[in-house]
């Protein structure tokens, strides 16, 4: 269980999180998803403890990061795959990490084994490539077999393998009861991987929900053909709905309801043809919902 | 949910950190290496010019000053390892993922300070006597001969030579906390060791004599000083009063560096 509580970060003159507030259940994925430059970073680094919030307070577990015994044995995090010195071997990194929280050694090699980096548990991490500095962080997360996850941006430099193989790894977490924190800004990852998702942009909250019902709320459109064409679509604009593509096909409408769009063409005496209602696809309803916030990130130097 | 780990848990962790990275234990090598080898070198050209030197010369040799003369060359040494303790984490961001671990800050600079501190005093208490022992035999049968360690004060230059390496050591831990990268810090350590000497020597000598006995080396060589002068006959502090103010900069410099850690985003 992650609770944020009306956080807010302000960095000399940006505000990269704004009064931001959300709870993270266990036993779901839960999606974290935000254009480039949201805040989705510094949210999990104060998650972390990494950083001071302006205002507000995150708690893991009920407490803060701070006031936790062993950390890892009760939050895995991977926030940036290359944090680790490059002259230390993985062994040797995952050594020191386990001992400072008091976890048996014998973790070391069962997390190494399950990422599949036995093999080369002694060479340097700064000879990795990205997916293994990947695989490499997921084991450091996995060490203290914590109950709470966090992942920020994992499927990046994985390959088509990787990426099926986080996924259900994601989910085997989630099915055991854990709470999984996986940031993206990806929608379509996102789509297939989490059952929740919380939306921010611009460092504020924009919406949550599980995948079904945020695109059930977006404004779909409605695909119309009727007799009158032309007609009906000055009727509609008059509603007020847009009209956009008129051609002999058929229109597509926005704003309206199928059944208005009937009615209307009903009281006007055109028959319509063809009324389907056209659901947004979760990446077109993400693109909506942040578009403000991607034509600031643009503008502005964004912070991640 | 599982007890606090503590201190020790945080040390072991440390300690693997420092022994599984090769700027570290190179660092430490060279250390050993030029405390002892500096020593020899020094000592064999002393020993050499002890014939033509004058009285004046003469009095003012201080044997155990030139067997551990090695400490001004291993002093950079220890100023390079202990910075890159902290500033090697900075440069790989591999500090987000330390205090991912161990968020309580103050804890994680015990546990650095702690290890770092063992390693040096251990090695640089070894690379002394070594030093130690190789001047009594270069000088051994000279009017330069070292006296015994069973003498109070010769056993007590040696080991504070090993001191003395370890506090800058911690000096350049401080550093490295305040600054956070490696090329700032160990540039900055070198200039307050090499190029505040050469401003100060600038200065009116009445001043000179004054501000000399401050600078970090020249207390290392009252701390082992047998006669309380340098050569050329510069005034330096008392043995105790030196080790005192050592302390002092050590504590100024690494308090500055755990408010700064306290209060900065990783």
């Amino acid at each position: 269980m992650i609770s944020v509580e009306h956080l807010t970060k302000r960095f000399k003159d940006t505000v990269a999180v704004d009064d931001l507030s959300f709870e993270v259940k266990p036993g779901l994925i839960t999606g974290f998803l935000g254009p480039n430059g949201s805040g989705k970073s510094t949210t999990m680094r104060l998650i972390l403890g990494l950083d001071q919030p302006t205002k507000g307070r995150t708690l893991v577990n009920g407490k803060p990061y701070h006031a936790l015994a062993a950390p890892l044995r009760e939050v895995g995090a991977l926030l940036d795959a290359k944090a680790v010195h490059p002259g230390r071997s993985a062994r040797n990194h995952l050594l020191a990490l386990a001992v400072s929280n008091g976890i048996a050694t014998s973790r070391v090699d069962e997390v190494l084994d399950f990422v599949g980096l036995s093999s080369v548990a002694k060479k340097k991490a700064g000879s990795f490539s990205l997916g293994m500095s990947q695989r490499l962080g997921i084991a450091g997360a996995l060490l203290g077999d914590p109950p709470v996850l966090l992942f920020d941006e994992p499927v990046n430099g994985l390959d088509p393998e990787g990426i099926r193989w986080i996924r259900e790894f994601f989910r085997k977490l989630a099915d055991e009861g854990r709470t999984v924190l996986v940031s993206s800004h990806l929608m379509s990852e996102m789509a297939v991987t989490a059952d929740q998702i919380i939306v921010i942009g611009r460092g504020k909250f924009i919406t949550s929900g599980s995948v079904d019902e945020l695109t059930k709320n977006a404004a779909g459109t409605v695909l119309v053909r009727s007799t009158n064409n032309a007609k009906l679509s000055a009727i509609l604009k008059d509603a007020p709905a847009s009209v956009n593509e008129i051609n002999d096909e058929g229109m597509r409408v926005s704003g309206l309801t199928a059944e208005k769009i009937g009615d209307l063409a009903f009281s006007a005496g055109i028959a319509v043809h063809e009324l389907t209602p056209e659901r947004a696809s979760l990446e077109e309803v993400f693109m909506d919902l942040t578009h403000d916030s991607v034509e600031y990130t643009q503008s502005e130097k964004g912070t991640n | 949910m599982a007890h606090s780990p503590g201190l020790l848990a945080v040390v072991r962790s440390e300690w693997i950190k420092f022994r599984s990275v090769r700027s570290t234990v190179i660092g430490t090598l060279i250390m050993l290496i030029l405390t002892i080898g500096i020593g020899l070198l020094i000592g064999l050209a002393v020993k050499g010019h002890l014939a033509s030197m004058n009285p004046v010369e003469r009095a003012s040799l201080d044997p155990i000053q030139v067997a551990t003369g090695g400490i001004l060359f291993a002093q950079f040494a220890v100023g390079v390892i202990g910075a890159l303790v902290i500033t090697a984490e900075f440069s790989s961001t591999s500090i987000r993922t330390t205090l991912a671990a161990v968020p309580n800050r103050l804890q994680l600079i015990t546990a650095k300070g702690i290890v770092l501190s063992s390693v040096l005093f251990v090695v640089g208490e070894i690379a002394c006597f070594i030093a130690y022992f190789d001047g009594a035999l270069i000088f051994h049968g000279t009017i330069a001969a070292l006296p015994p360690l069973t003498q109070g004060r010769i056993l007590q230059a040696v080991v504070l030579g090993g001191v003395y390496l370890t506090l800058m050591g911690l000096f350049g831990f401080g550093l490295g906390l305040i600054l956070r990268q490696s090329a700032g810090s160990i540039s900055t350590y070198t200039s307050l060791l090499l190029i505040l000497p050469i401003l100060v020597f600038l200065l009116p000598s009445s001043w000179q004599n004054t501000i000399t006995r401050y600078e970090p080396s020249v207390l290392g060589q009252a701390m082992r000083s047998t006669t309380g002068v340098l050569r050329g006959g510069t005034p330096v502090f008392s043995t105790w009063a030196s080790v005192a103010i050592l302390v002092a900069y050590c504590v100024v410099v690494m308090g500055a560096g755990v408010v700064l850690m306290q209060r900065r985003d990783a």
